[in-house]
Parts: C-alpha cells; structure tokens; sequence
C-alpha cells in the first residue's frame, strides 16, 4: 500500500512554477488562519481571568451575578459584532462615510481594496467560504478585543449594576463604541494614523483607555454601592471573598495577553515581507513579546512599591504596567519598557486611590485607574519616546501633537456614550438594582440560590476609613436608611419614603 | 497530493451549501434579518426578566421587615459588634 502510494507520487510530474507559486500562498494563508485561530484560543483566557477576577473581588453574595456578566457578554457581544460592528470597523477609518461605504482610498493600501465591503454580515467573507482562509479569523480576533473591552468595565460596576443594563452598555461599547475609534485609529486607513501619525499599536488606547473612559462615565450615573462611603464621604474597603480566586483571574488575564498581543500584529509572508503592526509598519512578534514581559515586570514592580505591598494593586500594577508601555510594544526596547511600566504600575495606584478617595467614584476594581488612566498615559507616552517613528502605510512620524489628537478625538468618543447611555438607562430605573436588593445581595434575587450552600455564612466585614474591622450588617442598614434608599447619594439623611 | 481527489468539483458544491445562496443573496438577508431579529429580542428579554425577578425578590424583602430602620445605636470595636436598644 506504502509502495504503492509512493510509486505513484515519483509518478507524478514535476509542478511547475505557477503550481508552487499557488501552494506556498494556499499554505501561507493556512499559516496565518492558524496563528489567529490560536490567538483566540489564547485570549479566552482574558474572559476566563477576568471572570475569576471580579468573582473574587466581589462579596460572597453577589459571586453569580458578578460571573455571569462576564458569560453574557459573549452572548450579546458577539452577535452584535458580528451584524454591525466589524461593519463599523471596514467602513469607517475616514469617519462617517463620505463615498457611500467604500475602503478608504490611500494610496499604498490598495491590498486592502474592497474590504468595507467585506465587513457585512452577508458579505462572502462573513460565512463558510473554502476561497478565503483569514477573514474570519481575523474577525475572530477582534472580536475578542470586543469581549475584552466589556469585561474591562465589568468589574467596575459589580454588585449594584443590573445583569440586563450591563449587557446593554456592553454592546454599545463591544460593538459600537470602541471599534468606531479602532477604525479612526487602529487601522491602516484610519484617519488618525494616516493624517496624524497616531501610533497605539498594541491598544493602550484603543481598547484599554477608551473603555476606562466609558466605564467613568458609566460610574457617574451609577453611583457607588450602600455604605462605601460614610456621611462625611470618606471611603470604606469591602472586602472581596475570595482574594486568591482574584489573583488567579489576574494570572489567566496575563496569559490570554500574549494572546492579544500576538493578534494585533499583520502576518501573510505571501503579501507582506513580515510581520506587521495593525498600521502595516515592520516589526517582530519577539519584540512585542520582549515589551509585554518587561511591562508585567516594571508593574508588578511599580504597583508593590507605591501600594506597600498589597497584593491586589501589586497585580494590578503588572496589568497597568504593560497597559502603560502597549502603545509603544513595536518601537520600545526592553529596559525603556521595563522603566516605563514601573511608572505606569505606580501611576495605577496613585490614580485609583484618587479615584476612589478624592473624586468619590466607587470603581469596584479600579478599572478606570488601571486601563482608563494608563491607557491613556500610554499613547501620552508614545509621543515622548517614539516621537519620529513613521507610522501607517504613508509613514506619517508619529508625534506628540499626533498622540494629543488622538486622545482628544476618544476622551469624548468613549466618555460620552457611556455616560449618556447610562443615563437613559438609569431615567428608565433600570441601571441599577433596587436597594433592598443590593443590601440582601444580588445572587438570591437573580438565581434564588447561595452559591456556597454548603459552608456556614459568617457575619460580613466591612473596612471603616480608620482601618477598623466591623460587621456590615449594622453599617449597611444604617446607609441604606440615611441616603433615603438611594445609593447613588453617598451623603444625605433623608428619611426613606 | 493525489489528483483523483475531486476537490474542486466538491468544494464548489459544499460552498454553495453553507453560504445559503451565496453573498448578498435573498437567503442571506433573511439570515441576517432573523438573527438580528433574534439579538434584539434577547436583549429585550435579559432586560424584562430581569425586572420580574427584582421586583418580585424586592416586594418580598420590604414585606419581610428585615431591613426596617434598626431603633438602636451602633458601636463597634476591631473584633466585636456591640449592639445597645435605645
């Protein structure tokens, strides 16, 4: 049988050059299907890090609640992404379309022709198709960076927001919101990058900043959950049940970023020399890999030192940190990286103590800090370190002057319509769960069950801003009565109706 | 690679399947009407079932008495909760 096959392979006459020609491109593009397919495999374990991340910091009786909204944003998410947002991302990187819904027509991008068209649900491309091996993988990919951005302001909302509000304002921000700015500014015909130069390769902004500045928004119509702060405003500590199950999240998060990272870069060695930024400038997954392992380094680093050892911003300062040096990942060089997560691991926990104490925003995991601030403070950093780099397919020198109009044009993209979304949601009285229900906590009244049936319920803790150890039950009730049933007002003493 | 394989001939015939007509077809936008469709009414759903259960768990907790405003003073230490009646 062996011999047989064998003698009539040797049979076969030698291919010709066209032949090869047609097999290296077919097995490139399997290459590359595959390297994307694996790199969503990878980042599935953002969403499973960030479930075990939130599940744990929350109390014991809202651990359900705060998972499935993790679960469910894929369930939203992913269908609405699929039928309009991968729309917005091929159709508009000039902003609202000018020509009807057509590529952008820059000059050099001309392999990219025809894509707006191939972003539609009932395009070619957005189904089985045996001629096209990369769309839907690429898709794919971005499709996780939409989940991510959702679980991103996940965690800041947890124990009070309504399941169903959220997944509402996570599909205007996993489909709507933060792919429109991907457009404007992670493409290679986005208006920023080919007019400006902006350089966020690996997303400090895109996806990090923009959904810290929405979350923000979010948090003001949100309010802060009964009983985090005193009459006089200043903030007690809830303690999450689990602080082990949070840190796990936070290891799984870190793991599913190489995932990311990997995803956000250009690979079809039959098109393109090498591999690519998302701006189709030459770079190397070594070097990004270089730059992310730095960057969790310099932010455990940063975070253990300016948060004195507390292992929650310790971990968080990894995050931060390689948040703080993303936008650079493709230019940095190793020690740049690992000096600037350090400031960026720091930054996270000098902005979230503000947050939380100054400004009086209860960010349940310091999101806003974390991605908002040094997403941010990312792109900032580009423009003082990478200023000159050419950047996009017409190599624009990125600049600090491009940066700045970057983050001009998605402070408001992003803040606004997380604010006014989560402000019609809260007219309507459905942003927020009712007190009563809050205090009880969210797991009895969303699924009618302790999820820990088999392990005695001890008397809840809460930390007052002196650093005393109290029992909640007493400070709860007695916030829940002096803000008048509304937790969204953190001082007052009216009596409830 | 073994040419008595009938690749092309079969894939074209698979291809026709799976796409439901092909792009931009009339079986795709009815496709894509009904899945939108479905989107829009599940989201609806998380949103209505949501309010029956909060409101059901919430009359329930305001019926029980259990958080009517304690007549008592509250005074805690680092380890115990000392609760007194006026």
């Amino acid at each position: 049988m062996i011999s047989s096959l064998f003698s009539s392979w040797l049979a076969q006459a030698a291919p010709t050059a066209e032949e090869i020609q047609a097999q290296v491109t077919l097995d490139s593009q399997i290459l590359t299907e595959q390297f994307y397919f694996w790199t969503v495999v990878i980042m599935w374990l953002i969403h499973a890090g960030f479930m075990a991340y939130e599940a744990g910091a929350a109390r014991r009786k809202n651990v359900m609640s705060t998972a499935m909204k993790n679960i469910l944003t894929i369930a939203v998410v992913t269908p609405s992404f699929y039928y309009f947002g991968w729309y917005i991302y091929g159709c508009f990187e000039e902003g609202w379309p000018k020509d009807g819904h057509g590529s952008p027509t820059v000059e050099g991008l001309e392999v990219l022709a025809g894509f707006c068209q191939n972003t539609a649900p009932w395009a070619a491309q957005m189904g089985p198709n045996l001629q096209d091996h990369v769309s839907a993988v690429f898709f794919l990919a971005f499709l996780l960076f939409s989940w991510t951005t959702a679980s991103i302001m996940s965690g800041a909302l947890i124990e009070r927001v309504r399941l169903s509000a959220f997944l509402i304002l996570a599909v205007v921000l996993g489909s709507g919101v933060w792919i429109m700015d991907a457009a404007w500014g992670w493409s290679g015909g986005g208006w920023l990058v080919t007019r400006y130069g902006f350089h966020d390769s690996i997303a400090s902004l895109v996806v990090h900043g923009v959904a810290g500045a929405f979350t923000l928004g979010v948090l003001l119509n949100l309010g802060p959950r009964i009983g985090k702060y005193t009459v006089e405003g200043a903030a007690r500590t809830f303690r999450g049940h689990n602080t082990h199950l949070t840190l796990l999240g936070l290891m799984l998060i870190f793991t599913g970023f190489y995932g990311f990272y990997a995803a956000c870069l250009v690979i079809q060695s039959t098109v393109f020399p090498g591999w690519l930024n998302i701006y189709f400038s030459p770079t190397t997954l070594g070097a990004i890999a270089f730059v992310i392992t730095f960057g969790f380094a310099g932010g455990f680093t940063g975070g253990w030192f300016a948060s004195k050892g507390d292992p929650f911003w310790t971990l968080s300062g990894g995050l931060a940190g390689v948040i703080s040096v993303s936008a650079g990942a493709d230019v940095y060089h190793p020690s740049l990286a690992y000096l600037l997560s350090i400031s960026g691991g720091m930054l996270a926990v000098y902005a979230g103590t503000y947050i939380e104490k100054k400004l009086r925003v209860d960010d349940a995991v310091g999101a806003v800090a974390v991605h908002g601030v040094c997403g941010f403070y990312g792109v900032f950093l580009v423009g003082v370190f990478a200023g000159g780099y050419p950047t996009g397919i017409n190599n624009v020198e990125s600049s600090f002057g491009g940066q700045l109009m970057g983050m001009l044009a998605f402070l408001p993209l992003a803040f606004i319509p997380g604010y006014v979304v989560s402000w019609i949601l809260k007219k309507l009285n459905i942003l927020r769960v009712p007190a009563e229900v809050e205090l009880e906590g969210l797991d009895l009244a969303e699924f009618g069950q302790d999820f820990f049936p088999e392990f005695e319920r001890v008397p809840e803790i809460v930390i007052e801003p002196d650093g005393r150890e109290v029992d909640a039950a007493p400070v709860l009730l007695d916030a829940y009565w002096q803000t008048n049933g509304r937790a969204e007002t953190p001082v007052g003493t009216g009596e409830r109706s | 690679m073994f040419d008595a394989f009938p690749f092309d001939e079969w894939s074209e015939d698979i291809a026709e399947f799976w796409t439901y007509g092909g792009e931009g077809s009339t079986g795709t936008y009815i496709m894509t009407a009904l899945g939108v469709a479905a989107m829009l009414i599940a989201l609806v759903g998380f949103v209505v079932l949501e309010q029956r259960k909060l409101r059901r768990q919430t009359e329930m907790l305001r019926a029980s008495g259990a958080l009517e405003r304690p007549n008592v003073v509250v005074a805690t230490t680092t380890t115990t909760t000392i609760i007194t009646s006026d």
